[in-house]
């Protein structure tokens, strides 16, 4: 922290300002020690309060400053620092986000480390194999990793030079090594680098050119969804075979994962078939929510979704068909688990078929009728449903209302009760 | 809705939340949820009752304001349902006394004059039921409790919260239980 605090009163003294340590050190240690914001936030946070205090621009602090230390990969290790580093695009990877205009790894001799640049910053494009000098990048920490982060300061200077990459312990894929081999339900690290045996469960109607396949693949674990981009250049796979997928990267988005498949990737088609979700989950609880969009709903007739209001998000107004469904809250007091439960299972638990759902809905003038007849049914019961977990929900195979209270587990609990 | 998670509905007898008076934030934030924190150390900001419906009544003055009693076998919920819990309301108008319900609901806390804590529940949805999943609730609730109550040894921060606030003897919320099981195998 001491050095926190100097490199904060050198860098304004650069600007003409003296700043007495003390002053820096008693904030930046109130912050840190007292209040436990991490040292990057507190830094952060000191140098904006004494920015504003001294009335100095932002960017007068942060540019142009002829100390940009140039650094060697592998000391790319503190967030917020303002460095140069010379290095070799080794991979440029598919953005996931229209903000993001590149994103990719770069590297020298010591290592390499994740770049991104914003579409915001107007910064050139830069080419994978080539070399260059980046002057003014920042440091970030995300994740618990650093990476380097371009800005509308950085300055990309294209060098001669050809930079040997050292072969890190990072997960890349390397020459000849493939990634390690991993179950679906072992996903759980973004920007891993793995590889998978599935089988193909579902292709899903794609939404952008720059993606040339999306769908939902499992093994035996469970079942995720997966991106082939075009630019990847693979061969197309077909839903219900098997393949082996090599070299692909499991990320997060929006709290789920997925594995995105690119041009260092691998599909193998396997002779073998693997089993999908063959491990279903059972749950019991009681029935606490029976969510808007349950009950009587119309689907587009092409692509099988959901309407709103008459409309397909894919294929605008449609004459819908009309299907039952139900999207319930099931609650054991320590887990509020959503199921879905298609038509067959809503008209056994509901006590109505599509078309009682129907005519009573034309009778009310309001499909909403249904649904509070459905709650009206369900809610506040105990339910054992089995199914296979997909995302946060479960899909229903089965559902029970639960049996009454056996005499034993109450003498059980009663046992539990006496030894306490 | 990204982070976005449902409040798990917690199980909670009649004569531990009625002796609850414990609520905080999980956060400064004017949105934050809020929390009443139970002498056995449950976080509660939804709960799932199974009880009987003993007495209700229109307690409003211009508009309709129910007030509802709901007894399980070791004391009673009161619950409270006006515009704001438009559904509630028209059952609680509509049904007849007594008779088993389901509540889900946010638990409410009001401070008198002389500094008491009453609780009350919030129902945001009441259904009727039967007998059989009354008694599962019993056991459902008398499972939780007892887990709670084994937990009491943790280093859980809100269990030390409780502890600190209601004092370490749970003796009384085991014997509750106890009784509470018992009355189940009078009634089989």
């Amino acid at each position: 922290m001491d050095k926190t605090a100097e490199n904060i009163k050198n860098r304004f003294l650069e600007l003409g300002v003296e700043i007495p340590i003390e002053n820096i050190t008693e904030r930046l240690d109130k912050l840190v020690t007292k209040f436990k914001v991490p040292v990057d936030e507190a830094r952060r946070s000191v140098i904006a309060y004494f920015l504003k205090e001294y009335n100095i621009d932002r960017n007068d602090f942060f540019t142009g400053q002829a100390s940009t230390p140039l650094v060697k990969i592998n000391e790319v290790n503190e967030g917020g620092k303002w460095v140069n580093i010379r290095g070799k695009v080794v991979q440029l990877w598919d953005s996931t986000h229209e903000s993001v205009s590149q994103v990719g790894l770069i590297g020298d001799d010591t290592g390499t480390t994740k770049f991104i640049k914003w579409a915001r910053d107007d910064v050139p494009d830069v080419q994978e194999g080539k070399n260059y000098q980046f002057n003014n990048v920042v440091i970030n920490e995300w994740n618990g990793r650093f990476e380097i982060t371009l800005n509308k300061n950085t300055v990309i200077e294209e060098i001669s030079e050809d930079i040997d990459v050292a072969s890190t312990a990072l997960s890349s894929p390397g020459d000849g090594q493939p990634a390690p081999m991993v179950s679906v339900a072992d996903i759980t690290e973004d920007g891993k680098w793995i590889s998978l045996k599935v089988r193909v469960s579902q292709l899903w109607d794609n939404t952008h050119e720059s993606i040339s396949q999306v769908g939902l693949i499992g093994d035996g674990t469970g079942t995720i969804k997966f991106i082939k981009w075009t630019s990847a250049g693979l061969p197309d796979i077909e839903e219900e075979k098997s393949y082996l997928f090599n070299n692909v990267v499991a990320q997060e988005w929006n709290d789920r994962f997925e594995v995105t498949l690119n041009k260092n990737s691998t599909i193998e088609e396997l002779d073998e078939e693997v089993d999908i979700g063959t491990s279903s989950v059972t749950f019991s609880g009681v029935m606490v929510d029976v969510q808007s969009g349950s009950g009587l709903i119309k689907r587009c007739p092409t692509c099988n979704r959901a309407l709103t209001k008459g409309a397909c998000m894919e294929h605008g107004k449609v004459d819908g068909v009309y299907d039952l469904r139900i999207k319930a809250v099931l609650d054991d007091g320590n887990i509020a688990q959503e199921a879905l439960l298609k038509r067959e299972l809503a008209e056994q638990i509901s006590d109505m078929t599509l078309d009682d759902a129907i005519s009573m809905a034309a009778d009310a003038l309001d499909q909403g009728v249904v649904l509070d007849q459905m709650k009206l049914k369900l809610l506040g019961k105990y339910f054992i449903v089995t199914g296979s977990r997909m995302d946060r929900y479960i899909l229903v195979d089965s559902i029970e209302q639960q049996a009454e209270l056996s005499p034993e587990t109450i003498d059980e609990l009663i046992s539990e009760a006496e030894v306490l | 809705m990204a982070g976005y998670v449902r409040e798990v509905s917690r199980r909670i007898f009649a004569q531990e939340f009625r002796e609850s008076n414990l609520t905080f934030k999980d956060g400064d934030d004017q949105y934050s949820p809020q929390y009443l924190l139970t002498p056995t150390g449950a976080k509660v900001n939804r709960l799932f009752i199974v009880g009987t419906l003993i007495e209700k009544e229109d307690i409003g003055t211009d508009s309709e304001y129910w007030r509802g009693r709901v007894s399980d076998p070791t004391g009673s919920f009161m619950i409270y349902a006006g515009q704001y819990q438009p559904e509630a309301a028209q059952f609680l108008a509509e049904c007849e006394t007594p008779a088993f319900v389901a509540i889900v609901g946010k638990p409410s806390t009001y401070t008198t004059a002389e500094g008491t804590v009453l609780t009350s529940v919030r129902p945001e949805s009441i259904s009727l039921v039967d007998g059989a999943t009354r008694d599962l609730w019993v056991a459902d609730t008398a499972k939780r409790t007892l887990e709670r109550i084994k937990d009491l040894d943790s280093m859980d921060p809100n269990v030390i919260k409780a502890k600190e606030h209601y004092g370490a003897d749970n003796t009384q919320y085991s014997s509750m239980v106890k009784e509470a099981l018992r009355s189940l195998k009078e009634d089989i």
